[in-house]
């Protein structure tokens, strides 16, 4: 196939969409809805993600060593813990840290009469890469001799993180669902214009065209559509976002992303969704006329 | 002289249960000019979809410029179309393009550079007579013009073949005698010229081959001039003595003397 008739058929695909302008702002519609929610939860994951880390950061989980450890053997326990998968940090606590930690926080009183006898063990405080895998690092760690026993790590963590694989999960089938929603309005639109245009068809067919040369003007029209609801898509999830998520703070304070780190994300992603859509409808649409000849193609 | 068109024993039976054509076989040389004639329903239009690949045979061969049809692969169903070029018999031009327009889409359907449709378009309108006419719609158009412009569209791609279906049908007589003159005069450039028609004042009017088709099968085909009226006239009862009627004299063959 040539390429010098490409400039035609793809200008004749962007008068497609005017043409028919009616049903392409439909379809226009129909696909930034799609965008907007699917891209509404996975920047909702996304927050929800950032949030788990930081309260993850901030609840380190304790690792607890047997009271008889020398510390000799703490600093290879802690090489041990180190090792483990899905630890990232393992900072050694020791018990007169933590003895000093308690008196500060109940008053000296208290521990007065224990001046030479420390109860507390040594210890050790790590972080995990990714909490959900918490209850199988834990029972590695367990696992290593002179370890008494973990702590267990924040609720709210272990909440959120369910969260967020319920919002992932929504949110594949959000994708899944109004992808197929998305396809069958932008299919019914391009047919459509197929039909005002199935005489010129015809005649493209009488006169040699292959089918790729038929099919480009409607491919192009889908990809048009797609662009359009991309670009709307992006400037649409810009003002929603930045007011839901100024909505959310004065309720709950999180640390939000801000859009402006993830509208280059966005917009690349709405890009590729939307031009994918909308060449797979025009895709379809077409092969069942590429099957007709003559006079079939008009109905005749 | 070269085959172009070869029906070899074709014949077709649609999924209805209609036999369009009858084990019929016919050979086209490389610059004929054939009339082909028959009553509604005598298999003429299958006889065309045939060459063009809508239509495939149920039986037999069908070989046009060198390629067999009838095994033909879809996908080379594109290139022996532009191998052809094809006047309707309601034109069948795009209402919202110009005459040029109408003219180039043929050429910019199959992927021609821009440079080489403007300079073939107006060439072809030209030859026509159409060049005054080149920003017109079809709609501002009479119906002599509109067939002049749909037959520079299947010329524009420098088909080997052309091939009217009723190009005179929609048209007044005067105008239907500018047309086949017309395409005489494509003819006598070496193009291979196919014109189905009702209209025997026209093929009494030109020397050429006629070819009768009934009941889907070829009854006659003669290079004579038919000289009598009521060949159309004929009901399907009344074709057996269209045979007779034909005169059997020299072979009137410009088309084939001059073609190439």
């Amino acid at each position: 196939m040539r390429l010098s008739g490409f400039g035609y058929l793809i200008k004749e695909g962007i008068k497609n969409v005017w043409n028919n302008r009616l049903m392409s702002v439909a379809s226009v519609c129909v696909l930034i809805s799609c965008l907007v929610l699917t891209g509404s939860a996975v920047l909702f994951s996304m927050n929800v993600a950032n949030i788990v880390e930081s309260v993850g950061g901030k609840n380190e989980t304790t690792v607890y060593l047997d009271d008889n450890v020398s510390n000799v053997e703490a600093v290879y326990i802690g090489r041990d813990i180190e090792k483990v998968e899905n630890v990232t940090e393992a900072k050694f606590y020791s018990k007169e840290e933590a003895f000093e930690r308690y008196k500060d926080k109940l008053g000296k009183e208290v521990f007065e009469n224990m001046k030479n006898e420390n109860p507390l063990p040594d210890a050790y405080k790590i972080t995990m890469e990714d909490l959900s895998k918490y209850d199988s690092t834990v029972k590695e760690i367990t696992a290593i001799k002179g370890v008494n026993k973990v702590s267990s790590h924040s609720e709210t963590a272990k909440k959120l993180t369910s969260i967020n694989d319920l919002v992932r999960i929504l949110s594949v089938a959000i994708v899944f669902v109004l992808g197929i929603i998305s396809l069958f309005i932008i299919s019914n639109t391009i047919r459509a214009t197929m039909h005002t245009r199935r005489f010129e068809i015809s005649i493209m067919k009488s006169v040699g065209a292959t089918n790729a040369f038929v099919r480009i003007p409607f491919i192009v029209e889908g990809i048009v559509i797609g662009l359009i609801a991309a670009i709307l898509s992006t400037v649409a999830m810009l003002f929603l976002y930045d007011g839901i998520v100024e909505i959310i703070v004065h309720i709950i304070r999180f640390p939000a992303i801000p859009f402006s780190k993830v509208a280059w994300y966005t917009a690349g992603i709405f890009t590729l969704a939307g031009v994918l859509v909308g060449a797979l409808s025009g895709f379809i649409s077409i092969r069942k006329y590429l099957k007709k000849e003559g006079n079939e193609i008009l109905g005749w | 002289m070269d085959k172009i068109i070869e029906f070899r024993n074709v014949s077709k039976t649609y999924p209805s249960g209609t036999n369009a054509l009858n084990n019929t076989s016919i050979t086209i040389e490389k610059g004929e000019f054939v009339f082909i004639v028959g009553a509604s329903g005598a298999g003429k239009s299958t006889f065309l979809k045939m060459i063009m690949h809508e239509e495939t045979p149920s039986r037999g061969t069908i070989i046009v410029n060198g390629q067999n049809v009838s095994t033909m692969k879809r996908r080379k169903v594109p290139y022996l179309r532009r191998s052809m070029g094809i006047v309707f018999q309601d034109f069948r031009l795009i209402n919202k393009m110009t005459v040029y327009d109408n003219v180039a889409f043929a050429m910019r359907a199959i992927g021609t550079r821009p440079s080489a449709v403007k300079s073939r378009v107006p060439y072809i309108l030209d030859l026509v007579g159409l060049t005054h006419k080149a920003k017109s719609y079809p709609s501002e158009l009479s119906g002599g013009e509109q067939q002049r412009v749909s037959l520079a569209r299947a010329l524009v791609n420098n088909p080997a073949i052309i091939i009217a279906d009723e190009p005179t049908g929609n048209i007044d007589p005067e105008m239907s005698f500018e047309i086949i003159e017309l395409l005489s005069k494509i003819n006598e450039q070496g193009t291979t010229i196919l014109v189905v028609t009702h209209e025997h004042d026209l093929v009494r009017h030109f020397n050429k081959r006629v070819v009768v088709i009934d009941k889907g099968k070829v009854v006659s085909d003669t290079k004579n001039i038919i000289d009598e009226d009521d060949e159309i006239e004929y009901t399907d009862e009344d074709f057996s003595f269209i045979n007779d009627e034909f005169q059997e004299s020299e072979q009137s063959g410009e088309a084939l003397e001059e073609g190439e």
